[in-house]
């Protein structure tokens, strides 16, 4: 009697392995193994970009060729702003793709919430892949606490335009791409004068270039590795914010607009790579700027610093909980390690590739060049390596965009009250600081 | 050895503890949706520090856990109830279950760690392995607590899903959560207290059984050395019955015979010596009844016949030897009862006889037997003297004893001669068909 009982009960059990077993063996085998891909549409440099699938595509193609059964699926037709939005609302529901991009505002959070999948050690199995490849900046934009969460997809520099044109005008020469803030400083005053003689200035020295851009060429150190704590100061700082409110002091407190600028009245603005390559080419180039002959360069260097300028990149990661992990990889590597791969972020989007080979070789260059008008000089692809090799890296600690926000606010109040720099940088240093703390 | 009350404790904490995860899962996946439904997903992750890797399968997942620590609680209290091993590998089972659970919850939830050491606690014997399982106890819930683990660890927190809701709201979902907590662990300690004073209640139960048990054993001591004299009386006592009946009995016939003699030597000196003959035979069968009593302590002839022989044997015996005449009127068929039974009548009636010669100087003596209902209803008439009032002498006293042992009564009659009435109570039955 009792012995009749265990049997059916180890019965019923095998039975029910059984079945089990046999659902997923039908699974595996009966499927293609379909790998999830998460994207936005459009360009992550707020650019125009018709292309964005484009690249994509034939990525997926590519793979998909080299891996027989295995699909890649993207929703396509998500918006770079609800992007952020889906993403949460997919890791909410515990559903993140297996392989996606990152926005630089999600990955610091992402990265704590564990829903990146920590690399090192796929990177360090992975006897073909070599970190030296990439930009050492753009790598490290895809770090989080000294740990390699996701993969640089796609960098973009920031320069400065230069209305050539204007200097033209005024005889000055195009500025060498190691220049100083006194070379800066001297065009400038060239330039900032009264053209028409009603009395008010009509020609400016710069556009938005603002105290983050002089700190980031200082060679100071703004911001603690963990974001913790802020130095405003520093000799270095505090000779940026000289420089500034020199550069400032140039308008007469007047206020250099967009118009000036699209007028051609304005020598120097920061762009974007993204901006320049999107305006310097068909269709876009018809849009804007088509007064003037204008081109881009480095941003120049205070006394200890160099021609730096901010680095952003967009990442791609894999998600924690994906099942398939050799094949996420895999594909992640397509995505930013592939040659081929990357020099189609040259031609078909607007940064910068974050292979070093790729940006450096003369396929690429030749693909810049394209679309330009002859004659133009194109900022060279050695240039280019070194700007965004020596690039900084925004800090990726949640109250970041607070932080430069409020120096906005606090800096232009100081250069337009004319207030003492040394007390006021003390007094809102410990003001933010005690903010961090909180 | 459990009590209702225990397992209805348990049952209670069972059914709370899969409500209280339940509901705790269900409603992080259900805040999920609602976030999700209401595009507030990048607005409430900025505020949290973790979230489940899938609040869906989370409810799943505890669901078919629940399922299995219901089954294995089921399965203990019918199929278990005697095995220990199978019940120590689901208590096993039970543990690591809940562990899985609690990390499932993040350990927001730990109550259910509570439920399995309620359930060990039952089966667990000795107090020292109880206070070392309720420390352990202890130690675990405090350590698989949310507050204490989410310094060192990215925890999602229940509070974190309540503050999504409306600051009403809040206070209810919040007074919900609290309420779980607490009642599973106020059910739990009023488990304990049942617990232990269920164990209280059989300490003393078998404390004052052991008292009663000393004093009963006291008793029986005393009875033991009261018996062991008692027996001694009885024994001292039938020894002199025996004596007196054998002795007594083949003497007073002897001297009957004597007497008789004396009377007849000088007018026929012939039935004289017969009847010294006789009387020879007598006293060799008395010497020989003696030593039989010596050794065995049994009436002779019953040793060697049956009863209706060794009455009829007796009754020739004393027709030869006294000048008495014994009628014997027997109207049972197949005389032949238990031993003390056969004892009891023979003696009852050798000394029926022995009194009615000896004291009653009795000519005649009519015996009979016969059976009314379940007993023997035996008379001793005689046509002698008779008395006023019975004396207990020995005979007497010793028919009533032997009577009584079978739990018959007897009684005697002293006018028209002496009559004595016996009913005997006898054990039909098996030998009597």
């Amino acid at each position: 009697m009792k012995k009749k009982r265990y049997i059916t009960a180890a019965v019923i059990f095998l039975a029910a392995v059984t079945a089990a077993g046999a659902v997923t063996v039908r699974k595996i085998n009966g499927k293609e193994t379909v790998l999830e891909f998460g994207m936005f549409t459009g360009s992550n440099w707020d650019v125009a970009s018709a292309n964005s699938y484009v690249i994509i595509d034939k990525a997926i193609a590519a793979f998909e060729e080299s891996h027989p059964g295995v699909k890649i699926h993207y929703d396509s037709g998500i918006l770079k702003e609800d992007y952020s939005e889906w993403c949460a609302r997919k890791l909410l529901e515990g559903d993140l793709p297996d392989v996606f991009m990152v926005l630089d505002t999600d990955f610091g959070q992402y990265c704590s919430l564990g829903a990146m999948k920590d690399l090192d050690e796929l990177i360090a199995e992975d006897g073909d892949f070599d970190e030296s490849a990439y930009f050492s900046t753009a790598l490290n934009i895809g770090k989080n606490s000294g740990h390699q969460y996701a993969l640089p997809y796609e960098v973009v520099p920031t320069l400065l335009f230069v209305n050539k044109s204007l200097l033209a005008k005024e005889n000055i020469e195009m500025p060498n791409q190691d220049w100083t803030w006194d070379d800066m400083y001297e065009i400038c005053k060239k330039v900032t004068r009264d053209t028409n003689g009603d009395g008010l200035l009509d020609q400016f020295g710069t556009y938005n270039y603002n105290w983050l851009n002089v700190v980031n060429t200082s060679g100071a150190k703004v911001f603690s590795e963990d974001g913790s704590r802020v130095n405003f100061t520093s000799s270095e700082v505090y000779g940026a914010l000289r420089f500034t409110k020199q550069i400032y002091d140039l308008n007469q407190g007047q206020k250099v607009t967009q118009e000036d600028y699209n007028n051609g009245k304005v020598a120097f603005m920061p762009l974007t790579f993204a901006e320049y390559r999107t305006y310097k080419t068909y269709p876009y180039k018809i849009k804007k700027y088509t007064t003037f002959q204008w081109d881009c360069t480095t941003f120049p260097a205070g006394i200890n610093g160099g021609n730096t300028s901010e680095v952003d990149a967009l990442l791609i990661g894999i998600s924690d909980g994906t099942k398939h992990e050799k094949l996420a990889w895999e594909f992640l590597k397509q995505l930013t390690y592939e040659e081929e791969m990357q020099m189609d972020i040259f031609r078909y989007s607007q940064g910068v590739s974050v292979l070093k080979n790729v940006t450096t070789s003369e396929e690429a260059a030749a693909i810049i060049q394209e679309d330009m008008d002859e004659g133009e000089r194109v900022i060279d692809s050695s240039l280019l390596g070194s700007v965004i090799e020596d690039g900084i890296i925004a800090p990726r600690f949640q109250q970041y965009d607070q932080v430069i926000n409020l120096a906005d606010n606090e800096f232009s109040k100081m250069m337009e009250e004319d207030k003492n720099i040394d007390s006021t940088t003390k007094i809102f240093q410990r003001t933010i600081n005690s903010y961090l703390k909180q | 050895m459990k009590n209702r009350r225990i397992r209805f404790f348990q049952i209670c904490i069972l059914m709370l503890n899969i409500f209280s995860v339940m509901a705790l899962s269900l409603f992080i996946y259900q805040t999920t949706e609602i976030i999700r439904r209401h595009f507030d997903a990048r607005e409430f992750l900025r505020g949290v520090t973790a979230i489940p890797s899938n609040p869906r399968n989370n409810v799943w997942i505890c669901g078919v856990l629940l399922t299995a620590l219901a089954i294995s609680f089921i399965l203990r209290e019918t199929f278990f109830r005697a095995k220990n091993k199978a019940i120590m590998a689901s208590l096993i089972m039970d543990f690591t279950v809940s562990i899985v659970i609690v990390y499932l919850l993040n350990f927001n939830y730990n109550g259910i760690l509570i439920m399995v050491f309620a359930n060990l606690m039952v089966y667990i014997k000795g107090r020292k392995a109880q206070l070392a399982l309720l420390t352990m106890a202890i130690a675990c819930f405090l350590l698989a607590d949310y507050n204490l683990l989410s310094v060192g660890y990215n925890l999602y927190s229940v509070n974190s899903y309540i503050s999504y809701y409306s600051a009403s709201r809040q206070q209810y979902l919040l007074g919900a959560y609290n309420i779980l907590v607490s009642l599973n662990i106020v059910v739990f300690v009023m488990y304990c207290v049942d617990v232990i004073m269920t164990q209280r209640g059989t300490i003393d139960e078998v404390n004052s059984l052991n008292e009663q048990m000393e004093k009963v054993n006291e008793q029986m001591q005393e009875y033991a050395v009261m018996s062991e004299k008692m027996a001694q009386t009885k024994e001292r006592n039938r020894l002199a019955r025996e004596i007196h009946d054998t002795l007594g009995h083949t003497l007073t016939g002897i001297a009957a015979g004597l007497d008789a003699c004396v009377a007849t030597v000088e007018v026929s000196p012939e039935v004289t010596k017969k009847q010294l003959e006789v009387l020879s035979a007598v006293t060799r069968d008395g010497i020989r009844e003696v030593r039989r009593s010596v050794s065995e302590l049994r009436p002779d002839a019953l040793e060697r016949f049956s009863l209706d022989y060794a009455i009829t044997k007796m009754v020739t015996d004393m027709n030869a030897m006294s000048g008495a005449k014994v009628y014997f009127n027997c109207q049972i068929k197949n005389l032949k009862f238990d031993e003390d039974e056969e004892n009891v009548i023979y003696r009852v009636i050798q000394e029926g006889i022995t009194n009615a010669i000896r004291h009653g100087n009795a000519k005649r003596i009519w015996i009979t037997m016969m059976k009314e209902n379940m007993d023997i209803l035996l008379t001793i008439k005689d046509d002698g003297i008779g008395s006023k009032e019975i004396k207990s002498g020995f005979g007497t006293k010793h028919m009533k004893e032997r009577i009584g042992m079978l739990g018959g009564t007897v009684s005697f009659d002293g006018n028209n001669g002496f009559t004595v009435n016996a009913r005997i109570p006898i054990r039909w039955g098996e030998t009597y068909d």
